[in-house]
């Protein structure tokens, strides 16, 4: 890594116009409804910024902070998910040979370029009480019914009396398979971008030295792949801690998340102040943790000596 | 922080217009004068299948058709400022909170000679009097439609739906706080305009309870999941279900004893509208008689128009989700714009419901 | 172990069997819903939540097409991603090198700084921009003629763009080798050369990916979009949230099956133009 001083120009005209950008259409938006949320609504479509703290009073009330949890578990379990799933499909496109490699990613991309509330609406069908993925289910339970009978356990009542469609839609685990889907390829691709330009040699050494292919993958290639991994975690994380389509949608209004709140506010609630409070606590936590990733990551470069 | 002034820019504009109107960049689509545009913005699916083209041809006025999905929407779009809209369909309480934020232009009746077909009843509403600034377009009731083959008869009592295991699993509610809590309110024969701090309390701990059993916050599709048989009763407004009852018989509507939500969605033009003129025109075209019959026919609500519901058949006036008897409609009540205060009780309330 | 076969090499993953069925079966829980999708929106249903097959028409297609709102949303959709698209990758690309290459005071920050547009709840952003727009007098679309009163959504769009696209092109640059850098340096070549000739094409997977990812996530955007736009520039999720609150009818499968067609096409397009271009 260079200090800028050596080479201020290149560095300010590689970082000046992202900044000014930033600066213009982030920051100053940002500040408005930081003002905001130290506001009140003096009437319906005004605020004024009475440097209230009540906003952020309302915040520590129990439904907010229950909701904020569930709103992080969720979030942790379906990023989880992600890269449980994601790491291994994101290693069979990255090895694989270089003419299929632009199909495969183009396989796992395709599905995102569906609208987001179309994908939502599509999975309504999948997971329904009637839906395909119950049909299945229903399916699978027959076989497992039948070969039960000709073995003839099925008096052991192993499968229960018959086969309930499984409730998916407005409980939990239907909003985290739709949180899932809709992450799955923003995990797979940094994933794949840090595999794919790995450097081989150090599995081949390691290959050499004695070690089997998944003691390789084990000790090598995976902490080789963390960058990728740890951006693909904060790249999934954090928009789904914002979601509010996909529970409102899957989870049929009973499993609200945080956002739906916020969401509230600006709509409904016409509370503006306290919607902006709640994003940018949400704001703050979340900046908090990218900052000490961030710190992290230069004492290790300081310490190892690396860029 | 103050809202910026834009009524100095937007006033310039529409001198500008007006002046343009002469100019027209458009081929006229008609030998008339008028032209320009007018950008409407509406419910979706909240109008005849041909109007705007009609309109259109007629006026040789350019419609900027835009949709929005609630009021919610509709309010939130115009708070910090008219982008550009000319006439908006906001719902009765809605006008209320927005004539409460001063963002409507009063209707220039002079310009809207059709305003004499409506139904005299309507001309005079707690919400607007006078009609200073709306005029109805449609309106309706929210109650319960329900799937005849499910029960041994039609549901009488929000308390059926609100309060009691009786159809556990089966039912859909509306995803809207404040219409839900109301709802609440007449479970307890109360009247649903009263926000008290107790009644609000009360409905708190009665939706709460009553959260096992749902099986859906329904936003607008309540129809939708009563089609599809996830549900056997939907708290839906009547238009829905009718159209949902089009396409199954054993689809009905009823007004619970208790008496639901009379509704009324209008026409107004809000502050800052670039095209005053033709928004006016818009207005008074779609309160002409066959144009009203005409979106009647379509949307299959309500018609305030009165001049219009004599061209309607029978099959529509008679039909009681649509026009509901006298003795339904008397124990139903119009809602009221509470204030902001009471929006904030009961937001604080309903997310309260949604976190347990 | 693997006894007349050829020993898999060491990173030859896609050979193994069981990771080949993880793949196929992840493969097909994204696409079953797609699936789905397609066949439904040949479903005769009117009402219904389009979820139980009545019969098979085209008549869906026709009304799609026919909807004359709905295809100008498309338009509008597709000229935002566009333009985000490209100003995304090249502010991203700035971005990914800045951080990468360079060491200097309050770094971290400014690191946090450019990913705050990932983190923020995009409702956030979206009414923030939207109060922005309005106190600058941007708010009144109305009047200007197209693309330009698209300004206000294709600023959103890479403002919450650009800092995805920055990762993962990141990502890829902490791979680089800097020694062929510095051998390139020896042999004579300029700071610039070394960037056109050397990062660039190493950055180059990184760069396509960071543009698929950023075109993506600007096609399908609603909630900033649903803010800062304004009459006459409905986008394409915009009217399919209006639609699709109301019911559930096979039209809007039809056209969204229209748009992954075409989006098929364009990917297709673009890929062979990058193996045309690029060294094995």
């Amino acid at each position: 890594m260079q200090d800028i001083r050596n080479r201020l120009g290149v560095f300010l005209a590689f970082s000046g116009p992202t900044f000014i950008w930033l600066v213009l259409f982030f920051v100053v938006p940002l500040g408005i409804i930081w003002m905001y949320s130290f506001g009140e609504n003096v009437s319906l479509t005004e605020i004024e910024t009475t440097w209230t703290l009540d906003n952020y009073r309302r915040m520590l009330e129990p439904e907010i902070l229950q909701l904020m949890g569930r709103s992080v578990w969720l979030a942790f379990v379906s990023t989880l998910i992600c890269l449980l799933v994601g790491f291994p499909m994101a290693l069979l496109i990255a090895s694989a040979s270089h003419e299929a490699k632009p199909w495969l990613l183009l396989l796992i991309m395709l599905p995102f370029w569906t609208n987001l509330l179309i994908r939502t609406y599509a999975l309504l069908n999948i997971l329904g009480t009637r839906g395909r993925l119950n049909q299945l289910l229903e399916w699978l339970y027959g076989w497992a019914d039948k070969i039960l009978n000709t073995v003839g356990l099925n008096h052991l009542g192993i499968l229960g009396d018959g086969f309930t469609p499984l409730k998916f839609l407005g409980t939990q685990s239907g909003v985290i398979y739709g949180i899932v889907y809709v992450s799955l390829p923003f995990a797979i691709l940094p994933i794949y971008s840090s595999l794919e330009r790995m450097d081989k040699s150090l599995l081949e050494a390691s290959m050499d030295l004695g070690a089997g292919q998944w003691q390789t993958a084990k000790n090598v290639l995976i902490p080789l792949a963390m960058p990728g991994v740890v951006t693909a975690a904060i790249i999934t994380f954090i928009p789904a801690l914002g979601q509010f389509l996909t529970p409102d949608l899957l989870g049929r209004g009973q499993v609200d998340m945080i956002a739906n709140v916020i969401e509230r506010q600006f709509k409904r609630a016409n509370d503006w102040p306290f919607g902006s409070a709640i994003s940018l606590t949400l704001l703050y936590a979340t900046f908090m943790l990218l900052a000490i990733r961030s710190f992290n990551d230069a004492a290790r470069a300081r310490r190892t000596g690396r860029s | 922080m103050t809202r910026a002034t834009r009524l100095p820019i937007s006033r310039r504009k529409f001198l500008a217009g007006a002046a343009a109107v002469g100019i027209s960049f458009k081929i006229p689509k008609s030998a008339l004068a008028a032209d320009g545009k007018v950008n409407f913005y509406n419910w979706d699916t909240y109008i005849g299948e041909n109007t705007i083209d009609e309109f259109e041809a007629a006026t040789g006025i350019e419609v900027q058709y835009d949709l929005f999905a609630d009021n919610d929407e509709l309010f939130a779009k115009l708070r910090g400022g008219n982008p550009g809209y000319d006439v908006i369909v906001p719902t009765n309480d809605y006008v209320e909170r927005m004539m409460a934020a001063d963002m409507l232009l009063p209707l220039d009746h002079s310009r809207i000679p059709n305003m004499k077909n409506i139904e005299p009843d309507f001309m005079d509403p707690a919400f607007d009097p006078g009609r200073l600034y709306s005029l109805p377009y449609m309106w309706g009731t929210i109650g319960v439609g329900y799937r005849k083959s499910a029960v041994d008869e039609a549901p009488t009592s929000w308390n059926d739906l609100l309060n009691s295991d009786k159809y556990a699993g089966r039912i859909a509610l509306m995803s809207e706080p404040q219409t839900v809590m109301q709802m609440a309110f007449k479970a307890m024969g109360k009247s649903l305009n009263d926000f008290s701090d107790e009644n609000i309390a009360a409905a708190e701990k009665m939706i709460s309870d009553q959260k096992p059993n749902i099986v859906a916050f329904a936003p607008d599709n309540g129809q939708d999941l009563l089609l599809a048989g996830e549900v056997d009763f939907a708290m839906e407004w009547n238009g829905d279900i009718l159209q949902a009852m089009d396409e199954d018989d054993d689809i009905g509507y009823v007004l619970p004893d208790e008496g639901g939500l009379l509704w009324e969605d209008t026409l107004c033009i809000p502050k800052g509208a670039p095209n005053v003129e033709n928004a006016h025109a818009l207005i008074n075209y779609l309160l002409d008689a066959q144009v009203g019959a005409d979106i009647a026919d379509f949307v299959y609500y309500a018609t305030p128009n009165a001049a219009a519901k004599a061209l309607m058949s029978e099959e529509y006036t008679g039909n009681p989700a649509i026009f509901p008897s006298a003795e339904a409609t008397a124990k139903s009540e119009v809602s009221v714009y509470p204030g902001q205060e009471i929006v904030r009780k009961v937001d604080e309330a309903w997310t309260r419901i949604k976190a347990s | 172990m693997f006894g007349n076969r050829s020993k898999a090499g060491p990173f030859e993953y896609s050979r193994k069997w069981s990771l080949r069925l993880f793949f196929m079966l992840g493969t097909v829980f994204l696409y079953a819903p797609i699936v789905v999708l397609i066949i439904f929106s040949f479903n005769d249903s009117r009402r219904g939540g389009n979820i139980i097959w009545k019969g098979f028409t085209t008549k869906y297609y026709t009304k799609a097409f026919g909807n004359e709102e709905l295809m100008l949303a498309f338009a509008n959709s597709l000229t935002i991603a566009v333009v985000s698209t490209i100003i995304s990758v090249i502010l991203g690309a700035l971005t990914a090198v800045v951080l990468w290459r360079f060491r200097f005071p309050f770094k971290p920050i400014y690191e946090g700084l450019v990913s705050l547009p990932i983190v923020i709840p995009e409702i956030c952003m979206g009414v923030s921009l939207a109060m922005f727009f309005s106190a600058m007098g941007w708010m009144q679309t109305g009047d200007k003629p197209w693309p330009f009163n698209l300004t206000n959504i294709i600023i959103a769009h890479i403002t919450f763009c650009f800092p995805f696209a920055a990762m993962v092109i990141r990502t890829r640059l902490q791979s680089f080798n800097r020694e062929m850098e510095e051998a390139a340096k020896d042999l004579g070549a300029s700071e610039f050369q070394v960037f056109r000739d050397i990062l660039l094409p190493h950055m180059k997977p990184g760069l396509i990916a960071g543009a698929l990812l950023a075109f993506t996530l600007s096609l399908d955007d609603f909630v900033i979009t649903f803010f800062t736009s304004g009459p006459n520039t409905v986008t394409f999720p915009v009217k399919i949230y209006s639609m699709v609150r109301f019911s559930v009818t096979p039209e809007i499968n039809a056209a969204s099956t229209v748009l992954i067609l075409m989006t098929l096409v364009l990917t297709f397009l673009a890929l062979r133009y990058q193996r045309m271009d690029s060294t094995p």
